[in-house]
């Protein structure tokens, strides 16, 4: 046997779900900042609607919603960072059970099936690589109905941006300052929006 | 792909050399494992790294049943000494490990957990196979600050982990040493480079010259055997070590 060859027998699969924990540990990071810019921009909107007083009544009302709603973003992010942190040892466990079974296998494919204890050894790699993918992938499954409850959530922010903008109309003078904020807090969500469907398609387990 | 070589037999007393890899990839140093049976146990001296456990494992259990083996010996703290841990202890979990007690703490990012560690102290100590009595014989500082070498008295086999180190050229490929000076060649670059204290050198010299050893088996190279033993001892206590060039 050649030794690139020998190499790739006792190749160790699995890195890719490091990777894939990463890019949902990326996608996160950029939900949490841009959820930190929807405060600053409540906090700017609710200003903007009392110094246009009487005028912005009802963007006011919706100013206030839409800080409630950004603070509440940025808890759901808190709780899917803090599950993806977690992951990262579960993930990690994985890739070293994935990588010493194979190297095992390895072993045991060289000096054949009769060696005494080779069948235990094998049997109990698996049983602890089946417990720690079962751990990976009840935390895959937690993630993911944390990734759909915060799209609902997000589709509220999109409906309060929505009428931010209807009420933006009636705003007099500040119209223009009040329709150009609910603008960009709709831009602002659908690029949530997308950052949530991708993360929504990623998935720390093969199936 | 490596075998394993008897080089020692006295009844159910027997040292295995697993030696020289040809198989294995040009960019991981070679090494030689070596395993003490006695009865029903089984001792393995410098199981080596990762890469190379496959065919370690394939050897040692074509010559011995791998479940008789009750422990590690671990010189040092090299990855081509024990980063293979884990996987011998996959194999058997209630392995144990001898290694000095400086090292107790790192070995585990290797592998295993406390109760896989059996420190050995400074002075050394007597490690039981079965009815055999095998010494841990001191080599600090050569070239680890807590090395330990391992003394067979009734096979009169010194192991001796990376001292005697030889990085042999393809074709030498002889288990033993046949033309001392030849040999030596091989030896001098490893040994002043990785050597690095003279004041140990000297000690594990003199204490060594003292002891009764027909074998002196390395980690890497060829094994010196009858008065290329001595010879040896007196090449390296003559050595300059501990420098970078030359
Ligand atoms: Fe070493
Ligand atoms: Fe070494």
């Amino acid at each position: 046997m050649n030794a690139p060859d020998r190499n790739l027998h006792v190749k160790a699969p699995g890195v890719s779900e490091l990777a894939r924990i990463v890019r949902v540990n990326e996608e996160i990071k950029a939900i949490v900042s841009t959820a930190f810019r929807i405060n600053l921009m409540a906090l700017n909107a609710i200003f903007l609607a009392k110094r246009a007083g009487n005028a912005a009544l009802g963007f006011g009302v919706l100013s206030n919603e839409l800080r409630r709603f950004a603070q509440e973003l940025t808890r759901h992010m808190a709780t899917l960072r803090d599950m993806t942190s977690g992951s990262v040892g579960s993930v990690t466990g994985v890739v070293q059970q994935q990588r010493t079974s194979a190297i095992l296998a390895e072993a045991i494919r060289l000096s054949g099936d009769g060696v005494p204890g080779v069948r235990e050894a094998r049997r109990r790699g698996a049983t602890r690589l089946a417990e720690q993918q079962a751990c990976l992938r009840s935390l895959d499954l937690r993630l993911r109905s944390a990734v759909e409850e915060t799209q609902q959530l997000v589709e509220l922010g999109g409906v309060l941006a929505r009428s931010a903008k209807i009420e933006a109309a009636y705003g007099g003078t500040f119209s223009p300052a009040l329709m150009q904020v609910s603008t960009d807090f709709a831009e602002v969500i659908a690029q949530i929006k997308r950052s949530l469907e991708v993360l929504g398609k990623e998935r720390l387990v093969k199936d | 792909m490596k075998q394993a070589h008897c080089i020692y037999q006295e009844d159910d007393h027997r040292w295995f050399a697993i030696a020289r890899d040809a198989s294995k990839p040009g960019y991981i140093i070679d090494t030689n494992e070596y395993v003490v049976v006695n009865g029903d146990e089984a001792l393995l001296c410098d199981p080596g790294g990762i890469e190379i456990f496959p065919a370690v494992f394939s050897a040692l259990s074509a010559e011995c049943d791998p479940t008789r083996l009750a422990g590690i010996f671990s010189s040092h703290q090299d990855p081509d000494i024990i980063s293979s841990l884990a996987l011998w202890l996959e194999f058997k979990p209630d392995l144990k490990c001898y290694t000095s007690w400086l090292w107790q703490s790192f070995l585990p990012h290797f592998g295993g957990q406390d109760s896989t560690f059996i420190p050995i102290p400074d002075p050394g100590m007597t490690i039981r196979l079965g009815g055999l009595e095998l010494q841990a014989i001191p080599a600090h500082y050569l070239h680890s600050s807590g090395n330990f070498h391992l003394y067979d008295p009734k096979a009169k086999i010194l192991f001796s982990g990376d001292v005697g180190a030889a990085l042999l050229p393809a074709d030498h490929n002889g288990l033993f040493v046949e033309d001392f000076s030849r040999h030596i060649r091989h030896a001098e670059a490893f040994h002043k480079r990785w050597m690095g204290s003279d004041r140990a050198k000297r000690d594990w010299c003199e204490r060594v010259s003292r002891m009764e050893i027909d074998m002196l088996v390395p980690q890497h190279g060829a094994i010196y055997q009858g008065g290329d033993v001595q010879r040896f001892i007196n090449w390296f206590a003559a050595l300059e070590v501990g420098v970078l060039r030359g």
